[in-house]
């Protein structure tokens, strides 16, 4: 059962000195039954959930699929969250949804940059040498760089900021409704510690 | 007798709210109805599987992979779906992405189908059509063209959601 633990850091317009914000909430909740948190934004017909990813869960996935003991410690120490997107607009709707994930921006003691996207990872598996397979396992497991969404349309995937864990961060959320920029942010952000399973 | 009525009333909202949820679903119309990518693959049985194969008939192309947790949830509905269809000539096939066939059999162990599951081991295939996540499912009609698409799970028995597939025979 998830709860919240904490009523969340509601933006609501309001706080959100960013161009083309949207009027929304951000929420943040523990669940119950992992101990793991989540990060929420919902507004009018856009939903982004981050969920936190035991670099333990990560590294059992990967090895799983063929990554070496290096590799699968590498994306498991990456900052990982399971990422659900959606468009959340009502049946007939015509509202669409594209988001860039390179749009994004991790803000961090002092320092902005965007998510560490697959298409990054997949180089240096390269260069590590990881399996074809275990690479077309990893292209798939992740949210993809960008997408576009009808109404009820919706991915799961993976998102990876590479940031140690532990680290605290903020997250600019970027997408285009119906092609007009809209913006939101989860606030505070925690990488997943390292706590083994 | 006020424990039967609680029971009755959350059995009452339960449905309701399913209900609610399956009636939200939908299906986008694909633009211009282009014609569906080839497709060439072996399902778990052994038998060669083409898109040339099912010219004439309505087809459901649903791309998936086991560890995906919204393909895991569809799947039983595509089950109960395909019960149906397959009585009305539509046909139903599930590209499982990069997974090998020892994989996916223990998966169906808990979640039995009937419909081919194919094998897209180097992801050879999924490349060719327009699908950047997991599930993404096609309808191609009767003229092997891209009729419709959805983008995430959905549940595939809802009568609302497989109206315009079934129309597609018209």
């Amino acid at each position: 059962m998830t709860r919240l633990r904490l009523a969340a850091a509601l933006a609501l317009g309001a706080g959100i000195a960013l161009m083309g914000a949207a009027r929304g909430e951000a929420v943040w909740g523990v669940n119950g039954d992992t101990g793991l948190s989540f990060w929420h934004w919902r507004s009018d017909s856009v939903s982004v959930e981050l969920v936190q990813r035991l670099p333990d869960q990560t590294r059992a996935f990967f090895l799983g699929r063929g990554f070496s003991a290096e590799a699968a410690d590498a994306i498991g120490l990456g900052c990982v969250f399971q990422t659900i997107f959606k468009n959340t607009a009502p049946k007939g709707a015509s509202t669409t949804l594209e988001y860039h994930l390179g749009d994004w921006r991790v803000r961090t003691e002092g320092q902005t940059r965007p998510p560490k996207l697959k298409e990054v990872w997949d180089q240096q598996w390269k260069e590590m040498g990881v399996s074809q397979a275990a690479r077309i396992a990893f292209r798939w497991s992740l949210l993809p760089t960008s997408q576009r969404f009808d109404a009820g349309d919706y991915n799961w995937g993976m998102t990876s900021f590479g940031l140690a864990p532990g680290t605290r961060f903020d997250l600019d959320l970027v997408w285009h409704r119906d092609g007009k920029r809209e913006t939101g942010r989860l606030a505070n952000v925690e990488c997943p510690r390292d706590l083994q399973l | 007798m006020r424990k039967p009525l609680i029971t009755l009333m959350l059995c009452f909202a339960t449905a309701a709210g399913v209900a609610a949820e399956r009636s939200d679903q939908s299906l986008t119309p694909v633009e211009g109805r282009p014609p569906a990518p080839e497709l060439d693959l072996l399902d778990m049985e052994g038998v060669r599987h083409r898109m040339a194969d099912y010219r004439g008939k309505v087809v459901i192309v649903n791309f998936w992979a086991t560890w995906c947790p919204p393909c895991r949830e569809e799947m039983p509905s595509m089950q109960r779906a395909y019960e149906q269809l397959r009585e009305e000539g539509i046909e139903m096939l599930a590209v499982n992405i990069g997974e090998n066939e020892d994989i996916i059999f223990a998966f169906t162990a808990n979640y039995p189908v009937e419909f081919p599951l194919l094998l897209d081991l180097d992801s050879a295939t999924i490349q060719n059509w327009p699908v950047r996540g997991l599930p993404t499912t096609f309808v191609v009609d009767p003229q092997g063209r891209l009729a419709y698409r959805a983008i995430g799970g959905r549940a595939w028995d809802d009568p609302d959601l497989l109206a315009p597939v079934r129309r597609l025979k018209d």
